[in-house]
């Protein structure tokens, strides 16, 4: 296998380069870039200065970013980061057999979740559409856009010289498989043009109007036609195959803030095997840790919300932001990735800065490990020495979909409430306390005896004191989305439209076999909370250490 | 008034995390015990209880829920020891009623649940399949046989006539009972067991009965009580010598929520008389001679209704010869003299307030300790084991 290549582009923010092209436009905005050249000019020298070709014309509509967080690190974001008020959670099931794909996907990931972080686009925009048209093309594709057309001879060369337009769009076919995914169109118009047979080892420029519009199609007739085997799977430069981008960003995020953007990766259980199959030799490299979860009294799995060989978790201050992320990374992941299931969230903070509520209306995260205290954090939430090196500073992640019948919730006195979850629901204290971070007391009896806080409460079950000072970080997010007929798992067992409205459940910890599994075997035999929630989704990844400039994320899991 | 801090006390305890249903239930009790004086002898048993305590959770590992039948062990034998208990499971592992197929053992000198039985739901033996019901038992001559009122989807819609399952201590299914006279046995069990021979007394609630997807699905007065008398010869298969319809023309219906509402308690007094509770009549019925007659005695007559019952399920006699019911629409047991009728006092043992009233629903088999002295029972919120003494 090749060494990995470096990404093409600064990532980071962190290049003089990128810092000018962020400042520029902070001050001159969009028109300034486009109409000037001055940020072209800029950008150009920085990446001649790092001594690549020449990037783009314009490569960037950067948010401002007033308000991000690092990309790369000893950590990932989005684990141990203040926790955003939104969150875009997608598991994806990787549909390649080749290793190499994979390793393409991650680098590609991790080169648009630098620049996305820091409040730029996926990938550089071309800020001047109409410049890269070839003279050629008939006068309709202007009128229509975005489809370029491509010399017969030197197709290549004619992409690294009509700028970042094109860079982007061979960066894309690498990624893209090829014909497969998103390049399809341009794969079926050059069927029907008649030249995808031919074989030949150039672009063609397809003579015939497609049927579905009047669009000129330039088709990557390179062999073989995944466009990717036998190399790393991140060459750009040395495959000759074109596509058409379609767009090198959605746009929907433009101008948004940063809104403390992360972008957080793991890899499921799926990824090292599935169905017994070692797709990616990766088998023996899986961590112990990074267990296939049991099952719990009480679980409704639903496959299709749950497991997945890569996860992206977005967490954002803006939910648009969040989404915007993961819509791109879904797009670059298009013919070595598909989404398996998605699940948005919630958490609305409190203005005094208080421990925010879930839709139970109990405030959750108080008992949390201090995500400050390095210590701490080393002893309960990252991976160490004791498992692969490559996780060393990664952590484990459990996500759990759990339905919350709510109308069943919304029935109950408070007081009730309260002993289920142990805690005084205004105050949030401990039973039996005063304040919210007033220490958990489970030895505290009332005048007759019986426990303060009852003994299948939530609180004591998933107290560390009951579990061996087992703990996770919990970072979980409400979730909303519509209303299901559902029929209750209890008495008086409704059968109703109701809310399909809960919490998607994010727990970090160093090992789930000494932390969420027994913690959740106890909740999930005696909890009183039983009554009202549901898991319906599961799933588990390793998120490994935060990503090295230059490198990627996860890329000790696949060095030699 | 130290006799009632302490009761106070033991009740409180049994909350076991509902002190929110405190005042309320321990207003209850005032209320029942204000008739008599604080110092008298014990009216009955409920008065005597001084604690419940979750044993078990009864769910075993395919995920069966709703706990429904309980019944103690006479014998050691096979996975069995001497009291232990067993509990059978009504629905499967996605909550489907009708389908659970599960049967877990309980030891209270281990405090650990096991498998004892597992059957296919499919079960071809049995007309409709396999959903194990409230009717189950223990022969002293080793044979654990439960009532199955199956489903194929949860609902009644779909629900078949069921059988009788007779597993041996093993856990392993030995033959099967059906016959026209059963169709869903669903209530616990009334038992004379005589070792090489032994009486059933099994309620069916099943004939007639279709969907529940009308608001309010019809009533039919179909259901009865069937005595079973068999023989067991050592080592064989118990064998079904007679069946006799010993009543008939209870109430039952589907229900959307609870599957089937029809007759649902049996017990045996010692001079032959046979307590049914009437779930939609909301009483105690009684019928005459039911060891001896012959012909039915049709719904019988009432010896008590409505007071304290809330739709009465499952039944049990205790030592002294008084009847507790489990009540369905909330989570009081209720204590009968059967002598006199009268309903002598109400406790409310599922005061899970996750219900309104606390406990509605959560209420079903109900079974005497070995020694007398206490009751175990099963809560549907939780999937647990409680025993109460």
């Amino acid at each position: 296998m090749n060494a990995p290549k470096p990404p093409d582009e600064p990532v980071s923010g962190e290049g003089p380069g990128a810092l000018t092209r962020r400042g520029f436009l902070k001050a001159g905005g969009l028109a300034a870039a486009a109409g000037a050249g001055l940020g072209a000019a800029g950008l150009a020298q920085a990446a001649l200065d790092k001594g690549k070709p020449p990037a783009a014309p314009a490569a960037s509509m950067a948010k401002a970013a007033r308000k991000a967080e690092p990309f790369f690190g000893e950590h990932q974001a989005g684990i141990a980061t203040p926790q955003q008020t939104h969150t875009y959670f997608a598991a994806f099931d990787i549909t390649t057999n080749d290793r190499a794909d994979v390793i393409a996907l991650l680098k590609t990931w991790t080169e648009a979740s630098a620049r996305l972080t820091q409040g730029d686009t996926a990938q550089p925009l071309d800020l001047n559409p109409a410049a890269v048209a070839q003279p050629a093309a008939p006068a309709d594709d202007a009128v229509l856009g975005g489809m370029s057309t491509l010399d017969d001879a030197a197709p290549v060369a004619a992409n690294n010289a009509s700028g970042g337009r094109h860079a982007a769009v061979v960066t894309n076919a690498a990624v893209g498989a090829g014909a497969a995914g998103g390049d399809t169109v341009t794969a079926s118009q050059a069927a029907s043009a008649g030249n995808a047979a031919a074989g030949v080892d150039a672009a063609s420029a397809a003579g015939a109007d497609s049927a579905a519009g009047k669009v000129r199609a330039a088709a990557a007739i390179d062999s073989p036609a995944s466009g990717t085997a036998g190399n790393d799977g991140y060459a750009p430069a040395a495959a000759p195959a074109y596509s058409a981008a379609p767009f090198e960003d959605s746009g929907e995020a433009l101008g948004l803030d940063t809104a403390r953007l992360t972008l957080t990766f793991g890899f499921g259980p799926s990824l090292f095997t599935r169905d017994g199959v070692d797709r990616f030799g990766l088998a023996a490299r899986r961590p112990d840790a990074l267990v296939d979860l049991p099952r719990f009294n009480g679980d409704q799995l639903v496959k299709d919300k749950s497991g997945g060989d890569l996860c992206v978790q977005a967490c954002a201050d803006d939910p648009q932001v969040a989404f915007h992320a993961v819509r791109q990374l879904a797009r670059l992941a298009q013919g070595k990735a598909a989404i398996r299931w998605v699940q948005a969230g919630f958490l609305s903070m409190p203005a005094d800065g208080g421990t925010p509520r879930n839709l139970m209306g109990f405030k959750d995260g108080t008992n949390n490990p201090p995500i400050r205290n390095a210590a701490a954090m080393d002893k309960l939430i990252w991976a160490g020495a004791e498992g692969p090196a490559w996780m060393r500073g990664g952590t484990y992640t459990v996500f759990r979909r759990i339905r919350i019948t709510l109308e069943h919730w919304d029935n109950t006195e408070v007081g009730f409430q309260e002993a289920v979850f142990g805690r005084h629901k205004y105050s949030g204290a401990p039973l039996g306390k005063q304040k919210e971070f007033d220490p958990v007391d489970l030895a505290a009896n009332d005048a007759h005896g019986n426990p303060t806080i009852p003994d299948n409460s939530h609180v004591r079950l998933s107290n560390q004191a009951s579990n061996n000072g087992a703990q996770i970080l919990r970072r979980s997010y409400s979730y909303n989305d519509g209303v299901n007929f559902y029929a209750e798992r209890w008495p008086p067992w409704r059968q109703e439209l109701e809310y399909d409205a809960g919490l998607l459940f994010v727990a970090h910890q160093r090992d789930p076999r000494t932390a969420f599994i027994p913690i959740n075997h106890r909740l999930a035999a005696s909890d009183l909370m039983n009554q009202f929630t549901t898991h319906v989704g599961s799933a588990v990844f390793a998120c490994p250490p935060g990503a090295k400039p230059g490198s990627f994320i996860g890329a000790g899991l696949f060095e030699a | 008034m130290k006799y009632f801090a302490a009761l106070h006390a033991g009740f409180s305890r049994a909350l076991r995390g509902r002190p929110g249903a405190a005042l309320a239930a321990g207003a209850a009790i005032l209320a029942s015990l204000a008739a008599g004086t604080a110092q008298a002898e014990p009216q009955g048993l409920l008065e005597t209880i001084h604690k419940q305590t979750t044993l078990s959770s009864t769910v075993p590992d395919n995920g069966d829920q709703n706990p429904y039948a309980l019944a103690v062990s006479p014998l050691t034998a096979g996975k069995v020891q001497q009291n232990d208990v067993l509990i059978d499971n009504f629905n499967n592992a996605t909550n489907l009623q009708g389908v659970g197929t599960t049967i877990v053992d309980f030891n209270p000198s281990t405090q650990k649940l096991t498998l004892f039985a597992s059957v296919p739901h499919d079960l071809k033996e049995c007309p409709g399949g396999v959903g194990l019901s409230t009717a189950m038992t223990i022969l002293k001559s080793g044979w654990v046989i439960v009532g199955s009122t199956p489903s194929n989807d949860g609902t009644t819609g779909t629900k078949g006539a069921g059988c009788l399952l007779v597993f041996d201590m093993e856990g392993k299914l030995a033959t099967v009972f059906s016959s026209e006279n059963i169709n869903d046995p669903w209530g616990n069990m009334a038992v004379v067991d005589n070792g090489q021979s032994a009486t059933l007394f099994v309620s069916n609630s099943g004939f007639g009965v279709g969907g529940a997807e009308a608001v309010e699905p019809p009533v039919f007065k179909q259901a009865t009580v069937l005595r079973i008398e068999l023989a067991i010869d050592p080592g064989k298969p118990p064998v079904v010598k007679n069946e006799t319809v010993v009543a008939s023309g209870f109430s039952e219906r589907a229900d959307k929520g609870v599957f089937l509402i029809g007759p649902t308690g049996l017990a045996l007094g010692k001079d032959g008389t046979l307590y049914v509770s009437d779930a939609i009549g909301n009483r105690i019925s009684q019928i005459d001679d039911a060891l001896t007659r012959d012909t039915s005695a049709g719904v019988g007559r009432t010896l008590t209704a409505d007071g304290l019952l809330q739709r009465p399920l499952a039944m049990v006699m205790t030592p002294a010869g008084h009847l507790l019911v489990t009540n369905g629409l909330n989570g009081k047991v209720v204590e009968i003299d059967p002598a006199t009728g009268r309903q002598i006092y109400a406790r409310w043992i599922d005061t899970d307030k996750a219900q309104s009233p606390p406990g509605n629903g959560d209420l079903f088999g109900i079974v005497m300790t070995p020694e007398g002295d206490g009751f175990y029972y099963v809560e549907d919120d939780m999937n647990t084991l409680v025993i109460a003494k």
